[in-house]
């Protein structure tokens, strides 16, 4: 069953702990990097994993690949080339590339730890989660809080 | 691979951190049983890993920023203090050393037999330690059945994972109150169903008010309180009806570089706005230490008096931040400090490498609690155990503190009135210190933003494109511009996880207390045509190139 990363607007602080969580990491390549859409909106952006990735169509190099059981987009850094063609893709401005390195960074899932991703694992408040597709229904994220008044206000 | 488990110690919420070494390198894990934390860690918490493998992790003793070899600094430190008279010897403690540490330290004093053994954790948040008579502490169950809760100042960036609960707490019921005080709009303020304003530094009078509201025993001039505070008095009313006795819950506090001017009367108004609400308190910050056996600011007069010719200062800001703002440091003509890091940029006298408060055991105290520290990795090679450092002093074993002193709210109301009593003003802008749970030393961002009010913003002609230079009366640092409604007028913040900004704030001594602190700052703000800045601090190499115009 896949798993999905899902976050609670309602707890969100906006400490940055899950972009610290990815830096350390990843080495200061931060997959998951953190929006402020009005002083009092705030949430960290990555990957969504797409049903349909359009990174994924992209890429001239089929770099990147959707696993069909997990439901994870990855991407094999050793064969991108760096020609942003998925940070030009990506509807959601979630992958940038890292300039040292010339290759983009992708979000997957920190699919080589078994307790899921680090960003979830150390959000302090427990805005981020990772919870199967089924429970997906089941968490109440706050969004419509959100879409409701730019300038919203908690219940 | 081998997990090493241990309590943070960037904070004092005891949540358990681990890290696992591959044989490469150090990773970060969130063990989930944790009672207090369960596996959550803060962005703070997320730096252990790289503080325990950081390439500029000091391996060697510095003399004038030359490297030495131990037995230079050995016969150094021995012939130095060979050379003083007891008397004239100075040892200071501040972040980073645990209170076993401490005692050692007095002990050392009572053997050396000087009277200058002194905490030089001058930040406000080391004064939530001071006692009010009567105050009772908050256990993790008052935060997790809260019905009403009062936080002062950013409790949601001094200690981000102890937060949940009071989230928890506040969604529970649609009844349950959050109050909170705080001089500048912050996120933590977004959550409040009752946000109250205050002018910078006056959140002590505003907790006065409130508990003379709250306790009528409590004789104080409400109205001299509310006006110097700027908050109108229903608004008080309103808050204190929310936190009323009968209602359970907590009273937390926080108290952060750069924001307060009368820190002692900052920690106790909280406890007595807890003790008049009948509820427990939590004084929330990174770590806490004893008093000395001495002032701060009476070890500032000695040493201008030319009292002390040998300086040891172990922990906190020094050498980096306050190389600058203590200039009185400079007249001492022997000076050891101990680091984990290489100070840059270098300074005089001698730096020893110690190990980090990750790298030993100890016993960690906790709001809720001690806590056993476990060593996330082995001691760096290079360093030395604090303990073989001190005996380069002397062999004494640990001392007995001195107990702490007991207020009584009386005299707080009176702190208080006095406060209320003071006229501040100055020209230029009031620079603020923001506390940010983005991490330590600028390891996630370098903080090179200053943010401005759009009106102030309007009369120095910037936007959020520009550049400008703050100077003040200690320093000088160039940074980018964030205009935010957030900022009140005629006040700026800064970050204050870098050095480079805690750098621009003097110490000052509290009118109330006598206390040295670092309080809030008139600035001058200038606009800049383009902008030098200091590289960050991953840049391959600092001293080759220090500034770089872009």
């Amino acid at each position: 069953m896949a798993k999905r990363l899902v976050l609670r607007m309602d707890y969100c602080i906006g400490c940055r702990s899950c972009e610290a969580a990815c830096q350390s990491r990843f080495k200061h390549e931060a997959r998951v990097r953190y929006a402020e859409v009005t002083p009092d909106a705030y949430f960290p952006l990555s990957c969504r994993h797409c049903a349909e990735p359009l990174c994924m169509a992209a890429c001239p190099f089929e770099v990147i690949r959707k696993d069909p059981d997990t439901g994870i987009v990855s991407r094999s850094s050793f064969h991108c080339v760096g020609c942003r063609s998925c940070v030009l893709a990506c509807p959601f401005g979630v992958m940038d590339t890292y300039l040292l390195r010339s290759t983009s960074q992708k979000c997957n899932l920190c699919s080589d730890r078994a307790g899921g991703p680090r960003c979830a694992a150390s959000c302090p408040t427990g805005a981020l989660q990772y919870v199967e597709e089924s429970e997906l229904k089941e968490v109440k994220t706050g969004v419509g809080i959100a879409a409701r008044s730019v300038h919203w206000r908690r219940p | 691979m081998e997990t090493r488990k241990t309590t943070c110690p960037f904070c004092l919420n005891g949540c358990t951190s681990a890290v696992v070494f591959d044989g490469y390198q150090y990773r970060m894990e969130y063990p989930s049983e944790a009672e207090v934390n369960r596996g959550r860690l803060c962005p703070r918490g997320n730096s252990a890993s790289i503080v325990i493998d950081h390439p500029k992790r000091l391996a060697y003793p510095l003399l004038d920023g030359r490297a030495i070899s131990w037995d230079e600094a050995a016969n150094l430190v021995r012939g130095w203090r060979a050379a003083v008279r007891p008397e004239q010897v100075a040892l200071v403690y501040s972040r980073g050393r645990g209170e076993d540490e401490v005692r050692r330290l007095f002990g050392l004093a009572r053997e050396i037999g000087t009277k200058h053994v002194v905490c030089g954790h001058i930040e406000p948040e080391n004064a939530l330690g001071c006692r009010l008579e009567g105050t009772k502490d908050a256990t993790l169950a008052d935060v997790e059945f809260a019905k009403a809760m009062l936080l002062v100042g950013d409790v949601f960036n001094t200690s981000p994972v102890a937060v949940w609960r009071m989230l928890d707490a506040r969604y529970a019921d649609r009844k349950n109150r959050l109050v909170v005080i705080d001089s500048v709009r912050t996120r933590q303020s977004g959550f409040a169903h009752s946000f109250i304003q205050v002018r910078p530094g006056t959140e002590p009078l505003a907790m006065v008010a409130l508990a003379a509201l709250l306790d009528k025993n409590i004789k104080a001039d409400l109205d001299k309180l509310a006006t110097a505070a700027g908050v109108a008095r229903g608004q008080l009313e309103a808050a204190a009806a929310m936190l009323a006795p009968a209602v359970p819950g907590f009273v937390g506090v926080a108290a952060h570089f750069g924001r307060v001017f009368h820190p002692l009367l900052h920690s106790l108004a909280g406890q007595l706005v807890a003790k008049a609400a009948g509820k427990p308190f939590v004084g929330f910050r990174e770590t806490s230490l004893p008093p000395g056996g001495e002032d701060f600011t009476a070890l500032r007069a000695a040493l201008k008096a030319g009292e002390v010719r040998l300086l040891f200062w172990t922990g906190g800001m020094y050498p980096d931040s306050y190389a600058e703002v203590f200039p009185e440091a400079a007249r001492a003509e022997y000076r050891v400090a101990t680091s984990i890091f290489v100070p840059d940029p270098p300074v005089p006298g001698l730096v020893l490498p110690v190990t980090a408060e990750l790298e030993r055991a100890a016993t960690a105290s906790t709001y809720w609690g001690p806590a056993s520290r476990e060593p996330l990795a082995p001691p760096l090679s290079g360093s030395r155990d604090f303990g073989r450092v001190v005996e380069l002093l002397g062999t004494a074993a640990e001392a007995d503190l001195p107990a702490r002193v007991e207020h009584k709210p009386a005299a707080v109301v009176e702190m208080a009135h006095k406060a209320a009593g003071l006229k501040r003003g100055g020209e230029g802008v009031l620079l603020l210190g923001e506390k940010k749970a983005i991490g330590l030393r600028g390891f996630y961002e370098p903080e090179d933003r200053l943010a401005l009010n759009p009106t102030d913003a309007g009369s120095l002609g910037v936007d959020g494109d520009s550049f400008v230079r703050v100077t003040s009366p200690v320093g000088a640092r160039d940074f980018g511009v964030l205009v935010s409604g957030q900022i009140p007028a005629g006040t700026a913040t800064v970050g204050t996880n870098v050095h480079e900004n805690r750098a621009l704030f003097p110490l000052a001594v509290d009118e109330v207390s006598g206390m040295t602190t670092v309080a809030p700052v008139n600035v001058k703000i200038e606009k800049l045509a383009s902008r030098v800045q200091a590289p960050s601090e991953h840049a391959p190499d600092r001293r080759g190139a220090r500034y770089m115009l872009h």
